[in-house]
This record gives structure tokens, C-alpha cells and sequence, in this order.
């Protein structure tokens, strides 16, 4: 064989090496496209998730806020109110005294719902703890993408990290949300009602 | 002598929530945090329950599959079941009452509503 002849087959084997390995790089990337295009599409799901919970306790935080305070100026009233009323019994108004009984009776009526209504509220815990899990899984799901991508570069992160945490069971709704009620409730019981009969 | 409600829900804060709403109406209530530790509560429990009130999304054992399993059950075939979920689909509402349940309430809700649900099925 000719030196030119030599030459020539090594440059061929060099040039079909090359060949080979960028074929094998673009492979390496196709396969890292999908879990990079599916974690870039997932996180600002989570960050939109996040944002709602923050808008969401802030509100309800705001609403029971609004019942404690209708609550303490009714107690202020209710305190001056019965010292009033030791002075109309003592002055022997009996009549004014029962009218304030009454209105006493009221306000504390009226304190007694507005701390149900704080209660009711407090379900904002439940509802944004599961908006909260629905983050949650929307970033473990990304972090599994990205292990997928680590694991094609060859690195053993995701073992190491998959041995230390155990996955969280997580139940959820995924559309849990305090305010945007989508059906009311009379549409529900009508359907339980024909069910029924 | 007074009924006894069994409240099923992963959420520490809607079960202490309706315990204390339930108590103080009277009732006597009986708490699971997801559908097998109710079963395994009905199976060991002396009394009758009344009336369940469940939570849909579960670990474990889901409302869908406690309200199943109870319908099976001789004993309680008839007890009112009352779901509470923030799941509001026209789905999951047929899903509840092909499964079995009494009425369906959505997540959040008034307690007053509830009670007033509650009263229904038991005096």
C-alpha cells in the first residue's frame, strides 16, 4: 500500500470515528430535550401554584382579621354596656335595664357567629396544604427530569439523593382553591336529589 | 343517648375543625385520617356509627373506596355517608354517588351548612 493510500484510510477511520461520536452526541442531546422542555414547562406551574397560596392566605388572613376586630369593638361595647347596666339597676330603671340586657345578648349572639365564621376560615390551612403538596409534586416531578438528564451525562447524583429521601405519599386535589368556587352547592344537591327518587 | 359521627380526613385541621363544630351539637365523634384506619375503626368499635362524614383525596385508602367497602358491609348499608371534598367536578360528584353517597359537600364550606346537613339524616 501506497503512503497516500496509508494516509487516506487513516483519515477515513479518523473521519468515521467522528462521525460515530457526534452521532452519539446527538443522541445524548435528543434525549435530554424532553426533560429539559418538560421541566422549563413545569416550573412556572409550580411558581403560579406558590403565588396562589401566598394571595390566598393572605386573603383569608385578611377576612378573619376584619371578624376579630367587629369582634373586639363589640366586646368594648359589651363592657361598657354592662357597666351601664349596674347603673341602671342600681337607680332602679328596671325597664332600660332589660332593653340593654337584650342588646348585651345580641352583640354577644353576634360575636358567637363572627367566631364561627373565623373558624370556617381556618380551612384555608386545609385547602392551601394541598395547593401546597400540588407544588411540591410539580417539583419532584422536575427534579425527576432532571435526574433523568443527569443520568444520561453519566453522573450518580440521582442515586445518591434517591437512597437518602424516601418519597412523600402525597393526596391531593389538584384544583383545591378557597375562592373560585366553580358550582354551587344547589346544583350538587339537586343531583343527589334525583338520585334519590 | 347520643349519635355517633365518624369524621374521616387526612387534614388534622378539618378533623379538629368538625370535631369540635359535631361536639358541640351534641354528637359523639369518632375520628379516622384516611379510609383503612376507618374500616379498622368501624371493625373494633362496639357502638354503631350513625353517620360518616369523609374527605375524598386519601393515602392509603380514598373516599371512594371506604364509601364501596361500607355499602358491602351488612351493617352499614344504610348509614348515611356525607362527603366533604374540595374536588367539585360533575366527575367526582357522580363518581360519589355511584359509590354510594348521601350528599356531597364542597371544600371549603359553612359549618352551619354542614350541621344543617347533618341534621337530615339524624334528630
Amino acid at each position: 500500500m501506497a503512503a497516500s493510500d496509508k494516509v487516506q484510510a487513516k483519515i477515513q477511520r479518523e473521519i468515521f470515528e467522528l462521525t460515530t461520536s457526534i452521532a452519539g452526541l446527538v443522541a445524548s442531546f435528543k434525549k435530554l430535550k424532553r426533560p429539559l422542555a418538560e421541566s422549563h414547562e413545569k416550573v412556572p406551574q409550580a411558581t403560579d401554584q406558590l403565588d396562589k397560596i401566598s394571595e390566598q392566605t393572605e386573603a383569608a388572613a385578611h377576612q378573619m382579621l376584619d371578624q376579630i376586630e367587629q369582634i373586639t369593638q363589640r366586646e368594648d361595647e359589651l363592657i361598657k354596656g354592662t357597666e351601664h347596666l349596674k347603673a341602671k339597676i342600681q337607680a332602679g330603671e328596671s325597664e332600660e335595664a332589660v332593653r340593654m340586657i337584650d342588646k348585651i345578648a345580641e352583640m354577644a349572639n353576634n360575636n358567637l357567629n363572627d367566631a364561627y365564621m373565623i373558624m370556617d376560615s381556618l380551612q384555608f390551612q386545609d385547602i392551601t396544604a394541598q395547593q401546597m403538596d400540588h407544588a411540591a409534586s410539580i417539583l419532584e416531578d422536575i427534579e425527576t427530569k432532571l435526574d433523568t438528564i443527569l443520568d444520561a451525562m453519566g453522573d450518580s447524583v440521582r442515586s445518591d439523593r434517591a437512597a437518602r429521601v424516601a418519597p412523600k405519599t402525597r393526596a391531593y386535589d389538584p384544583h383545591a382553591d378557597l375562592f373560585d368556587r366553580k358550582t354551587n352547592q344547589e346544583d350538587i344537591d339537586s343531583l343527589f336529589d334525583k338520585k334519590q327518587q | 343517648m347520643s349519635q355517633t359521627i365518624l369524621v374521616v380526613d387526612d387534614s388534622p385541621t378539618v378533623v379538629k375543625f368538625l370535631s369540635f363544630s359535631l361536639k358541640g351539637k351534641g354528637y359523639d365523634v369518632l375520628t379516622a385520617r384516611d379510609g383503612m384506619d376507618a374500616l379498622e375503626k368501624m371493625s373494633s368499635l362496639e357502638t354503631s356509627v350513625d353517620l360518616i362524614i369523609t374527605d375524598l383525596n386519601m393515602p392509603n385508602l380514598d373516599g371512594y373506596g371506604l364509601i364501596e367497602a361500607v355499602r358491602e358491609s351488612q351493617e352499614h348499608q344504610e348509614t348515611p355517608i356525607i362527603i366533604l371534598s374540595s374536588e367539585e367536578g360533575v366527575e367526582d360528584r357522580e363518581r360519589g354517588i355511584s359509590a354510594g353517597a348521601s350528599s356531597y359537600l364542597v371544600k371549603p364550606f359553612k359549618s352551619t351548612l354542614l350541621l344543617t346537613e347533618v341534621s337530615k339524616y339524624l334528630n
